[in-house]
């Protein structure tokens, strides 16, 4: 209980500035990493027409996903973007399900993985935006339905970001934190495996679902 | 003779309120939603007698779900209640009061919102007994994401507690406590009705059109993320009031203008969750419908949705002003 909200940080000044690496979390990105490429490695070894135990796994994530981009943009744009939406899916489930190994945490739980993975689907979004559209379209769409409403076009645009970090961030957070305080609070007893299953398996799948989801909307309401 | 209790006194009395505040706003919500889901299974099971068993199965499993709230309502009472105090100091009467608020408001509208799911697959269940199954993961689904809300009031009423506030200057930090509690507390109430109203069209639609099943999920999962933005600006103002460090100043201005910026975005997001709510209740329903157009239904839903919340991002913004300009 004592150590909840501590994280182990490095400090270094780099021309004057003080940056922050949470180091708890940057190990846990590259097991999740290490753990994707593993996946990755095994899946397409000795791929044959009959799949293999984990290339029916590989082809269960791809097809899921690129059947959701293709519903969501078109044909043409799935083959661009389905890669990406796959990806940051299972990127964003392996994070959430790790934590209900002990002693490894959710990268997801800290603000700044959500949050950067947040600010790069905005980017891909309004990119995408403007190459369907070009520039002039693309621009015209925030003076929409009014040219006074511009403001609250861009507030809105920036909303987006924040609501969708937020909502990952705060969901894996918040059931981290039910997790640690109420098997404190019971003494283990029980509980925890019922509490790790339902935040850490159900709410974690949801969420990296949710999150996903939103990113391939957003690429979609501005290509069309 | 009197005497003016000391700010040990003043302390555990507030964590007292707290806990009462917060179990005690938490009850309302869970108890709504378990009695909706109650009378839906009634008369899911007037009309369906043989599948007695069955619905009064899904019953308890959804009143399960909406109860989750009100449990979490019931930790942070406990935790006020039994856990030592060891600062005593007025900002400290502050965060057990603010955090027992929060909680307590913020458990209202997702227990309210999760009994609609719970209801809707009682009644499903007595009409399609051959879905009961994928019904049941639905409603499971769907009551999961309506806690998110109150899963965000809980997140903000432990970091009140567990943040260190003895090195901020009284006032006007107070007010950003209460500020804080206040903003995620009310803001968690309408977008947990909402999302509680989209995933009870979802269960409609997969007992009226099973083939459908998959699209409606989705569609209930998207309507139910753009409902719960509101209660995001909330958490956000939450997050600023509570980790930005305010100057010391013995005027009342300051302190009010931080109260009011939580007040403002919590009461502020009441409305649009809601209303963001029915958008997406509408466009799952006919989803369920008309699946062909899913497309067009889904567009013109989430631009619906944006319209809906601009009244939310007015309030965030006038909250916004009132931390960092007044």
């Amino acid at each position: 209980m004592e150590n909840l909200g501590m994280v182990h940080q490095l400090m270094i000044t780099v021309m004057g500035r003080k940056m922050t690496f949470n180091l708890d979390v940057i190990v846990m990105t590259w097991i999740v990493i290490g753990l994707l490429l593993l996946f990755g490695y095994l899946a397409t070894r000795g791929k044959s027409l009959v799949p293999g135990r984990f290339q029916v796994v590989g082809e269960l994530f791809v097809e899921q996903f690129f059947g959701l981009t293709e519903d969501a943009l078109d044909k043409e744009m799935a083959k661009k973007y389905g890669p990406l939406i796959c990806a940051l899916f299972m990127f964003l489930v392996l994070s959430n399900w790790i934590g209900v190994l002990p002693h490894l945490h959710e990268p997801t739980k800290d603000l700044n993985t959500p949050l950067s993975l947040g600010i790069m689907g905005f980017f891909i979004a309004h990119h995408a935006g403007i190459r369907a559209k070009g520039f002039k379209g693309y621009a015209k769409e925030y003076f929409q339905p009014f040219f006074f409403m511009a403001p609250l076009n861009v507030i809105g645009e920036i909303a987006k970001v924040v609501s969708i970090s937020f909502r990952l961030f705060g969901n894996i957070m918040g059931g981290s934190i039910i997790i640690l305080v109420v098997s404190h609070l019971t003494y283990s007893i029980l509980l925890p495996p019922v509490l790790n299953g339902f935040f850490g398996i159900f709410v974690g799948t949801i969420q990296a679902f949710v999150f996903t989801m939103l990113t391939v909307v957003y690429i979609s309401v501005q290509v069309k | 003779m009197t005497m003016t209790p000391d700010i040990e006194t003043w302390v555990r009395a507030s964590a007292m309120v707290g806990a009462g505040l917060s179990i005690g706003f938490g009850a309302i919500g869970a108890a709504v939603g378990e009695g909706h889901t109650a009378a839906c299974a009634n008369s899911a099971i007037s009309r369906n007698p043989a599948l007695a068993g069955d619905i009064f199965k899904t019953m308890l499993v959804g009143q399960a779900v909406a109860e989750s709230a009100g449990i979490f309502a019931l930790v942070v009472a406990m935790i006020l209640l039994f856990s030592t105090v060891s600062v005593f100091s007025w900002l400290e009467a502050a965060v057990l009061l603010s955090s027992g608020l929060c909680m307590g408001l913020g458990a209202i509208g997702s227990g309210v919102g999760s009994g609609f799911p719970a209801g809707a697959a009682c009644i499903g269940t007595s009409r399609q007994p051959g879905m009961s199954g994928r019904l049941t993961t639905n409603m499971l689904i769907g009551s999961a994401v309506c806690q998110t809300p109150s899963i965000f009031a809980l997140v903000v009423a432990f970091i009140l507690i567990f943040t260190d506030f003895s090195a901020r200057p009284l006032s006007p930090t107070w007010a950003a406590i209460l500020g804080a509690g206040l903003a995620t507390g009310f803001g968690a109430i309408g977008s947990g009705i909402g999302s509680g109203l989209v995933a009870e069209t979802s269960c409609e639609g997969v007992a009226r059109q099973p083939l459908a099943a998959t699209p409606v999920t989705n569609v209930m999962l998207l309507g139910q993320a753009v409902s719960q933005t509101t209660v995001i600006y909330g958490i956000l103002v939450s997050f600023i009031l509570i980790f930005k460090a305010f100057e010391a100043s013995s005027a009342l201005a300051p302190a009010m203008a931080l109260l009011s910026a939580g007040l403002c975005v919590g009461i502020g997001a009441i409305g649009p969750g809601m209303g963001i709510g029915a958008a997406a209740h509408g466009a799952v329903r006919w989803i369920a419908r008309n699946e062909k157009s899913i497309g067009e239904v889904t567009r013109v839903m989430l631009v619906g949705a944006a319209v809906t919340e601009s009244t939310a991002i007015y309030s965030l913004v006038v909250a916004l002003v009132l931390v960092f300009v007044v």
